[in-house]
């Protein structure tokens, strides 16, 4: 594993927001170990960054208290900085502590972001669960077109079975990602927790249209599915299924069911078919392709 | 591996066709006719130098990627889009799990 190899892997996972803790700590204490991070010039305190959130969730406090001196020797009376010490004493520190820091710092200059969310996130650790809610709508209501906190206030909600209020929550943040399938497939799918079956539907076909609409050359006979196409796929058979089943269905947003329901069951039996018999990549045959199929031959109804 | 030995050619031409202009330039001031014109050897290395300048610096040009979102969201996960990494909770049973065996306390 070579330094240039490991500092791509950071970039990536910086990139793609992933918190793949374990093996960002592993490139990292190899970079820092060979000095690489010198190298990088601005990007280098970013990197640090990274590692030592990486160092503090896997637990080698050692090599986290060492990048932080290392950023905090760099940036005196930073926000940020600020923000790092406070979740370093998150991890060893009882939580009052914690907020009572926070607090602190919140009284100095109210609309810090990122120690807002941090006390939000500390309270909602410690189970004062409620206090957490209020606080985060109170965050939204000022930052409106932070997606994070939306996509939080919708976990808290989703936790506390709420689902109605954690669609609400979602709307909000497909306003402001309109591109993003991802939040689309999580609407659909609390929706459907929610029993409302026909806009559950109509968001998982959302998500299909979102995710599959660039196969311009090939025709869609001969384009597998992959990804969470496949889950948007389930979920449109699973409302299908519900849909039928329940010939009175009211739909707490008055969502009409869709027209040809058994035509779109086949073809959702039909997509899933082509998804799990597509060959892997050593040729083998997919996990669980019997059950698929025996589970999607089942007729509607 | 072509590419940086285009662009290395291409350096070095440029650099001794500035190099070889300074030194005609000076012979014409010596020889007390400034307005001599450049010999045509000069000009025929430049432009060979831009030629293959252009050449390597198109070939190593980093790969070319998709301008589509949906070709974007093909590369990207449920979890990183879950993250929520500015409310990520930082106590948990790493410290327990992955902390080396032979510290002798948990």
């Amino acid at each position: 594993m070579s330094l240039q190899s490991a500092l791509e892997r950071l970039a990536t996972y910086r990139a793609n927001n992933t918190r793949a803790s374990q093996d960002i700590f592993r490139n990292g204490l190899l970079v820092l170990q060979k000095s690489g991070f010198k190298k990088l010039g601005d990007d280098a305190w970013i990197s640090l960054e990274q590692l030592a959130l990486a160092s503090i969730d896997v637990g080698r406090l050692d090599i986290a208290d060492q990048c932080l001196q290392l950023i905090a020797d760099n940036f005196p009376n930073s926000p940020r900085v600020d923000c790092l010490i406070g979740i370093r004493m998150e991890a060893t520190e009882p939580p009052e502590t914690a907020l009572k820091y926070y607090a602190d710092i919140l009284e100095a200059d109210s609309a810090n972001v990122a120690i807002w969310k941090r006390r939000i996130s500390v309270l909602r650790r410690t189970g004062k669960v409620e206090k957490a809610l209020n606080e985060l709508v109170q965050f939204v209501d000022t930052f409106y077109t932070d997606v994070e906190g939306w996509l939080e206030l919708a976990d808290i909600y989703a936790s506390c079975n709420q689902y109605d209020h954690s669609f609400q929550a979602l709307s909000h943040v497909l306003l402001l990602t309109p591109q993003n399938p991802f939040y689309v497939l999580q609407a659909a799918e609390t929706a459907y927790t929610s029993e409302d079956f026909p806009l559950a539907i109509k968001m998982f076909l959302t998500v299909v249209d979102m995710t599959d609409a660039d196969d311009s050359e090939q025709l869609l006979q001969e384009s597998t599915p992959l990804g969470i196409t496949v889950r948007a796929w389930f979920g449109v058979k699973l409302c299908a299924r519900r849909i039928a089943q329940n010939a009175n269905l009211k739909s707490s947003s008055n969502t009409s069911a869709p027209k040809n329901l058994g035509l779109l069951d086949e073809l959702a039996a039909e997509r899933l078919r082509v998804a799990y018999s597509s060959s892997g990549q050593k040729g083998e045959i997919a996990k669980g392709r019997q059950e698929v199929f025996a589970w999607v031959a089942t007729p509607l109804a | 591996m072509i590419e940086k030995l285009f662009l290395t050619l291409a350096t070095l031409a440029l650099l001794h066709a500035a190099y070889s202009t300074y030194e005609h330039l000076s012979l014409l001031k010596a020889l007390g006719k400034p307005e001599g014109s450049l010999p045509l050897n000069i000009v025929y290395e430049s432009i060979l130098a831009l030629i293959l300048g252009l050449l390597g610096a198109s070939l190593n040009a980093p790969p070319l990627k998709d301008i589509t979102w949906a070709s974007e969201m093909k590369k990207r996960t449920i979890d990183g889009m879950d993250s929520r990494l500015g409310f990520a909770h930082y106590k948990s049973r790493g410290k327990f799990l992955f902390a080396s065996p032979h510290d002798g306390k948990i």
